[in-house]
């Protein structure tokens, strides 16, 4: 008797172990859900104005005033199409987690249920015996569910999310012009004032206009790094679906996990990188 | 010339970008030289920040241009995220009868050995259950 009971638990936990094995899904899904840096160069891009402002004037001054009132119009739809890739990744995190379609919680109070009236007349070891094969045959059906319900994700996600993610570098590259129109701005005025500027007479307003170059120059250079780094992260994420959507019926295999795993971890260093700069 | 697709966008505002780029080398080299005075460098390079802003223009254009041509994307994702939460859904309703059964099982045994304050305590449970699976399927 408790042989059988032995052996048929190893039989349906070897099941099982063939089964659930999204984990990785789960992690990619979850950093590509926090991937930073979008966000902060969107703002950084609708607040060009106010940075560029002291440095220009006249007829220069005015396309750029209606060029701030038109970035701000854009700002929010321009942050929605990260929101709508971030609660995608969210969402698959959720369908590939081990939480989600766990229904082992309720057949613990099915055995706590039974156990706690011994008048019933069943013994308690056997509740647990009983519960315990129950675990695992739901488990094993959930998880069949759960395995169907990742791939058709996957599968129906793919195509927009790749034309989304695709769309999302575009928006960081034109951040980056004008941010780099930006510098250029700054830059080239305080390079040309300067050189009209005679040292020996204005030492300390040539001293200030230097000091502030410096100092704007490694703020632009900082800034040039993140939308790089930002870009990265995307094409991270983007090869890590396509990888998921091209290996749908292969997820367990090890050689997927590890390059899953590989992407997950890619993301997570971009991430680090972009919050400590 | 209309500006329709974003390819063309992008370019016309390289070249400004360009244009603004190759003034400024030129600038620089005659201001060096001593071949031009302070304010017609100005306004010089007041041209050349004007270009640079209209090259800035050019890229709302094609970001915006790029939020319309994803909304149908963005609608298609939802859609995705929608259904699986649906499938969500599904696994914890199964959750809360599970819940309900465990509790029936706990009222019936109960009821068989006939103790007053468990029954109550039981019907509360199933009461609970109820309000949980009605409260499920009204949202």
């Amino acid at each position: 008797m408790k042989f059988i009971q032995v052996a048929i638990t190893f039989a349906f936990a070897s099941l099982l172990f063939g089964c659930t094995n999204l984990k990785e899904v789960q992690d990619f899904a979850g950093q590509s859900a926090q991937l930073s840096g979008y966000t902060e160069l969107t703002t950084r891009f609708r607040d060009t104005y106010y940075r560029e402002q002291p440095y220009i004037s006249g007829d220069a001054d005015r396309l750029a005033q209606e060029n701030d009132l038109r970035r701000k119009a854009a700002y929010q739809d321009l942050l929605k199409i990260h929101q709508t890739i971030s609660v995608y990744m969210q969402t698959l995190a959720t369908l590939a987690g081990d939480k989600s379609f766990d229904l082992t919680p309720g057949i613990d109070s099915v055995a706590s249920g039974i156990k706690a009236y011994p008048e019933f007349g069943i013994d308690k070891t056997q509740v647990d015996a009983l519960s315990g094969l129950a675990k695992i045959a739901a488990k094993w059906a959930t998880s069949s569910y759960q395995q169907r319900a990742v791939r058709e994700f996957i599968k129906e996600g793919n195509e927009p999310l790749q034309t989304a993610l695709i769309g999302m570098e575009k928006l960081i590259g034109y951040y980056q012009k004008t941010n780099d129109n930006e510098w250029k701005t700054i830059n080239g005025l305080l390079e040309l004032e300067l050189s009209f500027t005679d040292q020996s007479e204005d030492k300390l307003l040539v001293t200030l206009a230097r000091a502030h170059l410096q100092a704007k120059a490694s703020e632009y250079q900082l800034a040039d790094k993140k939308y790089r780094e930002a870009r990265k992260g995307i094409q991270t994420i983007a090869q890590g679906h396509g990888l998921l959507v091209e290996n749908l019926d292969k997820l367990s295999r090890q050689e997927i996990k590890d390059s899953l795993r590989q992407f997950a971890k890619d993301i997570k260093a971009i991430n680090d990188h972009i919050n400590s700069m | 010339m209309a500006l329709t697709t974003q390819a063309q966008i992008e370019t016309v505002a390289a070249e400004l970008n360009n244009c603004a780029d190759i003034i400024h080398e030129r600038l620089m080299k005659a201001v060096k030289r001593k071949e031009i005075e302070r304010p017609a460098a100005q306004l010089i390079f007041q041209d050349e920040i004007i270009l640079r802003q209209k090259a800035n223009g050019l890229y709302i254009n094609a970001a915006n241009g790029v939020v319309t041509g994803l909304a149908e994307t963005q609608k298609s994702l939802l859609e995705t995220i929608v259904s699986a939460k649906q499938k969500l859904k599904k696994i914890n309703d199964i959750a809360t009868f599970i819940d309900l059964t465990a509790d029936l099982i706990v009222l019936a045994a109960a009821i068989s050995a006939a103790k007053p304050p468990a029954i109550l305590a039981a019907l509360k449970e199933i009461k609970k259950d109820c309000e949980a699976i009605k409260g499920a399927a009204d949202s």
